[in-house]
């Protein structure tokens, strides 16, 4: 890149409209499927404990889907949902969320200790009723843990979807390469590396409020 | 009152558990089933509350199939506590002693004012109410699943060895608040343990088990100390079960000698108000005196006093402490002899007729 410096403070000082909308939209393509991740393992991790035979079977098709690389599906839903659209993006992006999602959902529901679990029926809980107050509840740090994992890597996938037209941050490494010119690189490294902060601190503060009764050390971090 | 009538349990890959059990839990007691581990115990404990049900026979309560009641109201009528306690982690003490009420629909402020009663009926501070169960050692958890329990006030409990994961210390203080608890409330309790020793202190009626719920012999703990059904049961109820079985008794009708006795040549002193002060012999002075409350100890403490007197005699006392009368060795020993044909009566009525 020859005697181009690293930062080109300018270019960020006459660009910081532009920064903050690109910072929104990564944000929403990647953050929003997660969401919509959390909304789906739930109900499904929910039957999955009370009906074990369907988790192993829902589990594989999520493990091969998590397998497939993020470029090529992107590519393959073009047709169906546009280039360079937020669907197209974000569709995937669930389907991982989901993938990560749905294990930590079950390990915890299933991590309520086997007394606790007895306590609950024999103090008059039926099989639904004690699965939404005893033990979805109690798998709020494991679904926390989860929910970090998946933001973070949801959040560093978001930038491939550039390659198809929308990528939020990622647009700015692909710029920045085609002109041989590392400021927008260097804004977006620094940008996506802020948004995964921010998000893990706003999850851990999530855990701290929804479940003051977690000790540290009992938490399966993944 | 519960009545299994015939229960049996056998699992779904064909081995069996209780074999046709038939047995009364009468109303307003404690009775403990005890036995060696794998005997079936818990098994029979969960057919009262449908957590098993029973493959062959019935369960009554109160004369109902509890076949026929919706299973989680059942159980919201019947109190229910387990070894580790089982307390919800992610809700403070007060709110885990208001499950039931909660369950029951109770409003918020009614249900944590009883839970409140309750904490202070086991015995805890109103401080522990805002914490959550870890934050509690052992025995405070145990004492809240025991007021969970009791919060909707149901008339019988189950209690599935609630004290075993607890120190010996600690275990003794929650078997004495149970009895304690008992003799306020009158709950028909169902009581397991594998502990002999649990079993004769808390059991009014005590079914010692044998492997498939089958039972070696039912009787009360003064009973079944003194005469064993058999050679299993003896050897279940360890050794010393003689002398256990004294602490199970009252002392009463003992013949007194007047207090001012000398025996041997020792005499009884005792001071303005009447109380003992020390056995006196010429220059010889002893300053402890065991003593024993006619009624209200038990034989086991009335031969103490006996065996720990220079005089060898036991010295009885009031409840103020003032001296009453004397009684020799012998004495003490006429009286439990009078206690010895009562007992044998007491087998053939209530033992183990049901045994088989």
């Amino acid at each position: 890149m020859g005697d181009e410096p690293l930062v080109r403070w300018h270019w960020i000082g006459t660009h910081l409209g532009y920064l903050r909308d690109l910072l929104l939209d990564h944000a929403v393509i990647s953050l929003l499927p997660v969401l919509f991740g959390l909304l789906m393992a739930l109900p499904l991790g929910l039957l999955c404990v009370r009906f074990p035979r369907l988790y192993q079977p829902l589990a594989a098709v999520f493990n091969v889907i998590y397998a497939l690389p993020a470029l090529a599906v992107f590519v393959v839903l073009i047709p169906y949902t546009g280039l360079a659209t937020q669907a197209t993006v974000m569709t995937p992006l669930t389907c991982y969320a989901l993938a990560v999602l749905l294990p930590t959902t079950v390990d915890g529901l299933r991590s309520v200790p086997e007394p606790v679990r007895q306590a609950a029926t024999a103090l008059g809980y039926g099989p639904w009723r004690r699965l939404a107050a005893v033990e979805l509840p109690t798998a709020v740090p494991y679904l926390v843990a989860g929910l970090r994992v998946a933001a973070v890597s949801s959040i560093s996938l978001a930038s491939v979807g550039a390659l198809v037209g929308r990528g939020g941050l990622g647009y700015l490494f692909m710029d920045g390469f085609q002109r041989t010119f590392p400021t927008p690189i260097v804004a977006g490294i620094v940008l996506v590396t802020a948004l995964a902060l921010v998000t893990d601190a706003v999850l851990l503060l999530a855990r701290r409020l929804l479940a003051p009764w977690a000790r540290r050390e009992s938490v399966v971090g993944r | 009152m519960i009545r299994f009538d015939g229960a049996a349990k056998r699992h779904p890959d064909g081995t069996l558990a209780v074999e046709g059990l038939d047995l009364t839990v009468p109303a307003g007691r404690t009775t403990v089933l005890v036995g060696p581990s794998g005997c079936g115990k818990t098994t029979i404990l969960r057919m009262v509350n449908r957590m098993v049900e029973p493959t062959a026979g019935r369960v009554l309560l109160d004369g109902t199939d509890v076949a026929q009641l919706d299973a989680a109201k059942l159980r919201r009528g019947i109190g229910y506590v387990i070894q580790q306690a089982g307390l919800f982690p992610h809700r403070r003490v007060i709110d885990n002693v208001a499950t039931v009420p909660y369950l029951l629909g109770w409003d918020r402020k009614r249900a944590r004012t009883r839970a409140s009663e309750l904490l202070e009926l086991v015995g805890l501070p109103p401080e522990t109410a805002r914490r959550y169960p870890f934050q509690l050692s052992g025995g405070q958890q145990q004492r809240v699943g025991v007021a969970r329990a009791l919060a909707a006030d149901p008339p019988l409990l189950l209690m599935d060895e609630p004290f075993s994961a607890v120190d010996p210390v600690v275990r003794s203080g929650l078997q004495d608040e149970l009895l304690r608890l008992q003799a306020e409330l009158n709950k028909t309790v169902l009581f397991v343990t594998h502990d002999i020793e649990e079993a004769v202190r808390l059991g009014d009626q005590i079914v010692v088990l044998r492997e498939h719920g089958r039972i070696a012999q039912v009787a009360d703990p003064a009973t079944l100390l003194a005469a064993p059904a058999d050679e299993q049961v003896a050897a279940f109820l360890g050794r010393d079960r003689g002398l256990r079985g004294l602490a199970l008794r009252p002392a009463e009708g003992i013949v007194l000698l007047a207090a001012n006795t000398p025996l041997d040549g020792w005499t009884l002193a005792v001071d303005q108000e009447g109380r003992p002060t020390g056995w006196q012999r010429s220059a010889e002075t002893i300053r402890q005196v065991a003593v024993f409350r006619p009624g209200l100890d038990t034989l086991r403490t009335a031969l103490d006093s006996a065996v720990l007197s220079p005089a060898r005699v036991a010295v009885a006392v009031d409840h103020a402490g003032r001296v009453i009368g004397l009684a020799p060795r012998a004495a003490v020993l006429d009286a439990l002899d009078a206690a010895g044909p009562d007992t044998a009566a007491g087998i053939t009525a209530t033992g183990v007729a049901d045994g088989r």
